[in-house]
């Protein structure tokens, strides 16, 4: 019964063309996965839409982080309500009423399903860049040209004839003996090809989307986008901290454990048989984020410090100041909060300014005065900002004494390279002192620069 | 083994596991396609557990390997006896000598002696850890590899062939095949991301923190003495701290805490002072404790 329904070919095109799409939307799914799904689907029925969503999910998604990409593709192909049934689903559904309505123009049953039937081969037959790059009517335009669409007789090889002289004529040519029935027959083709591309679109969708967000300026970003690009980030950055902490892994060894060798050699008369290795220390670097929140920059800081205490807990220690013209420590807000929540509330509770707009130099001032204590020799620091100090003084001597206790100082500058040192930006002072002064714009700046941290 | 899903659901309710129609439905999978599945989640969504009732539920051998950084073969898969090994020579010594005592050369004496070695390497030696036993058992048998995370990549490479093929192989003695291939149970909190091989070789399967409707059912089975009131109003309470930023969520096993605290105080009704005072019960943290109490408002309905 089901086996027999997933072994019609039809429908194992449906699954082959969602796992496309899985690929389309950045899900990697391997040859083995693919199997799985169909031992899986041998062992369910279609008609619980929990049992069959779970089917899918499970064979096919290894990454939990992936997961909501998933649901998403999974409601835009197999449609949002009611259960999925074989090839009853909604868009087929759909796609079929619309078949139907050609029979009013005389076409028979038999006419209607081979022109089902040929639709459905043109399309499986077509070339991904066709799908990705022609318009709707170029591919219908394909379709009416096709030798074996063109060699249809009866009925329906006449208005397939008609459709594709009035194509080539203009919509209003005068050609057509019967223009509604074309018209119609257009129509209906149209919509029939546009769902089956969109179909196939979704993940590239979903992908472009992601990319789009994740490329764009920071301070470019629309305030729903920055709804988006907050799920966006977590997800991701969830991701980056998975890949960094197998990496660590990986490079674990040591030299050779003395201790333990003996007493794991014993059993072999301590001859050293076995020779065992210390657990090299993982090397975690103490990060101090220093960021600049003021009006120009205040969007950038907020995506690198959620960014930041997505990871947390891969550096041993974090700590966060935040300024505009006066510099004070959010470490603690962050502990019990998330960063958005945490940012909105030190707005309200703190006074960073000290006179008008940012002031670098007095900040950093204050920073050596009062929380020199947090640089180490094991420490990172990241300054986030644009390095626009409004003709102040620089507080050079103080940035420099930063540099000087700390392993590295990067400096994250949101403004593109050519704006630096314009106007009242002193970027190039700085830059002169950092370890490196880093453009960073979108969140694929900033997350490269993190991995790139881990592998220094 | 569970015919469908629905029955695993009913058989796991027996034990006083509610599951979701998602769990249920990978569990039967796994069953029938004969594969491991890897689970993971927030901690104390009841991972661990759900290995267990499996095995109860389906009258299973439960065998159960915690893992942990610098876990190894021998722990895990089997080891020699060493010491056995040499005690039975040295027993043994007088008949090896009188063995060997018509041999003129050591050469002749050698050859001699190592056809006999594999007494030595043979299985009376063998000390099968938990992996090789669920291979060995005669009857069927749920491996639970718990926190598969906090072992090293070494330890999940060598998984690999257990987990596909449900053999080990031993260069002593062979390759040892399951005669009733074990159902193997993963559970990962996250620590670290598995490789890729791993993941498949198994069916992934993602617990979340379950629905309030779902939470409500778990609650009334396993604390009964709690009135359905009450538990509405409690679960309620801990869904709306979970949707707080708290440093430590509450998971399920510290809702039922909860429930039986109050119902061994005998209370009906959640008020915010009895809450107030029993909060540490579900919170680890004193800035979380903190942070509800901020939000009490919010949180309780009395």
């Amino acid at each position: 019964m089901i086996s027999a329904y997933v072994s019609h070919k039809k429908i194992n095109k449906k699954f082959y063309d969602f796992i496309d799409i899985l690929k389309d939307a950045g899900v990697p799914v391997s040859t083995a996965e693919t199997l799985d799904l169909f031992t899986a689907l041998g062992h369910v029925g279609f008609d619980d839409r929990h049992v069959f969503r779970q089917t899918l999910r499970t064979s096919l998604v290894k990454d939990y982080t992936d997961i909501p990409v998933f649901d998403r593709c999974f409601d835009a192909f197999f449609g949002k309500k009611g259960p999925a049934k074989g090839s009853d689903l909604p868009s087929a559904v759909a796609g079929a009423m619309e078949m139907e309505s050609l029979r009013d123009e005389g076409l028979s049953e038999q006419d209607l399903d081979s022109l089902t039937a040929l639709l459905d081969d043109f399309i499986e037959s077509l070339d991904d860049a066709i799908f990705f790059e022609r318009t709707y009517q170029e591919i219908l335009t394909l379709f009416l040209e096709d030798p074996v669409v063109a060699s249809s007789s009866g009925a329906l090889g006449m208005i397939i004839f008609n459709t594709r002289s009035r194509g080539q004529h203009g919509p209003m040519g005068d050609s057509g003996q019967r223009p509604d029935e074309t018209i119609n027959l257009n129509q209906v083709m149209l919509r029939q090809i546009s769902r089956r591309v969109d179909e196939r679109k979704i993940g590239t969708q979903i992908k472009d989307r992601e990319q789009y967000l994740l490329n764009k300026f920071i301070y470019q970003l629309k305030p729903d986008e920055v709804k988006e690009m907050k799920e966006l980030v977590r997800r991701f950055g969830q991701k980056l901290k998975n890949r960094i902490s197998l990496r660590k892994k990986r490079v674990k060894h040591g030299g050779i454990d003395v201790k333990r060798t003996i007493r794991k050699n014993l059993q072999f008369g301590g001859t050293p048989f076995k020779i065992y290795h210390k657990d090299r220390k993982i090397d975690r670097p103490q990060l101090v984020v220093l960021c600049d929140i003021s009006g120009s920059v205040n969007q950038y800081s907020r995506f690198m410090l959620l960014l930041t205490y997505t990871l947390q807990s891969l550096f041993s220690k974090v700590r966060t100041f935040a300024f505009i013209s006066n510099m004070v420590e959010i470490t603690p807000l962050f502990m019990e909060m998330n960063p958005d929540t945490a940012l909105n509330s030190i707005f309200g509770d703190t006074d960073f300014t000290y006179g008008w707009g940012s002031n670098y130099g007095r900040c950093f001032n204050m920073f050596v005065r009062e929380y020199s204590d947090s640089l180490t020799s094991k420490t990172t620091v990241l300054v986030l900002g644009d390095a626009r100090n409004n003709n102040q003084d620089p507080g050079l001597e103080s940035f420099i004494k930063i540099t000087e206790r700390t392993r590295n100082v990067f400096w994250l500058n949101p403004e593109k390279r050519h704006l630096w040192d314009w106007n009242d930006s002193i970027a190039s002072i700085y830059r002169e002192q950092c370890t490196e002064m880093r453009e960073v714009n979108s969140f694929i700046d900033l997350s490269e620069f993190i991995d790139k941290l881990f592998t220094r | 083994m569970f015919q469908s899903v629905d029955q695993a659901i009913a058989s796991l309710e027996k034990e006083k596991y509610i599951c979701s129609k998602e769990i249920a439905t990978t569990v039967y999978l796994a069953m029938k396609m004969e594969k491991p599945i890897l689970v993971e989640g927030p901690a104390g969504v009841g991972k661990t557990e759900l290995g267990k009732v499996i095995a109860s539920s389906l009258g299973m051998d439960l065998l159960r390997l915690q893992c942990y950084e610098g876990l190894d073969e021998a722990k895990a898969l089997y080891e020699w006896e060493y010491a056995k090994q040499l005690l039975y020579t040295q027993i043994l010594k007088d008949m090896l000598g009188s063995m060997l005592s018509n041999e003129k050369t050591l050469a002749d004496a050698v050859k001699k002696l190592s056809g006999e070695e594999d007494v030595f390497f043979s299985d009376k030696f063998l000390l099968p850890r938990p992996i090789l036993m669920s291979i060995m058992s005669k009857k069927p048998t749920l491996l639970l590899i718990d926190e598969i995370d906090k072992s090293d990549s070494e330890f999940e490479a060598f998984l690999l062939e257990f987990l596909s093929d449900f053999q080990v192989s031993i260069p002593e003695i062979g390759t040892v095949r399951a005669a009733i291939k074990p159902f193997v149970l993963l559970t990962s909190n996250n620590a670290r991301e598995m490789s890729d091989a791993l993941k498949r070789r198994c069916l992934h399967l993602y617990i979340d923190y379950p629905s309030q409707e779902l939470e409500e059912k778990i609650v009334t089975l396993k604390v009964p003495e709690c009135s359905s009131h009450l538990v509405r109003e409690l679960v309620k309470s801990v869904h709306a701290i979970r949707a707080l930023q708290l440093k430590k969520e509450p998971s399920i096993s510290e809702t039922l805490d909860w429930a039986k605290a109050l119902a061994i105080l005998g209370r009906d009704v959640l008020d915010a002072e009895t809450a107030m005072d029993t909060l540490n019960l579900i919170l680890k943290y004193e800035k979380d404790i903190e942070l509800v109490k901020k939000n009490a408002g919010k949180v309780f309905v009395h």
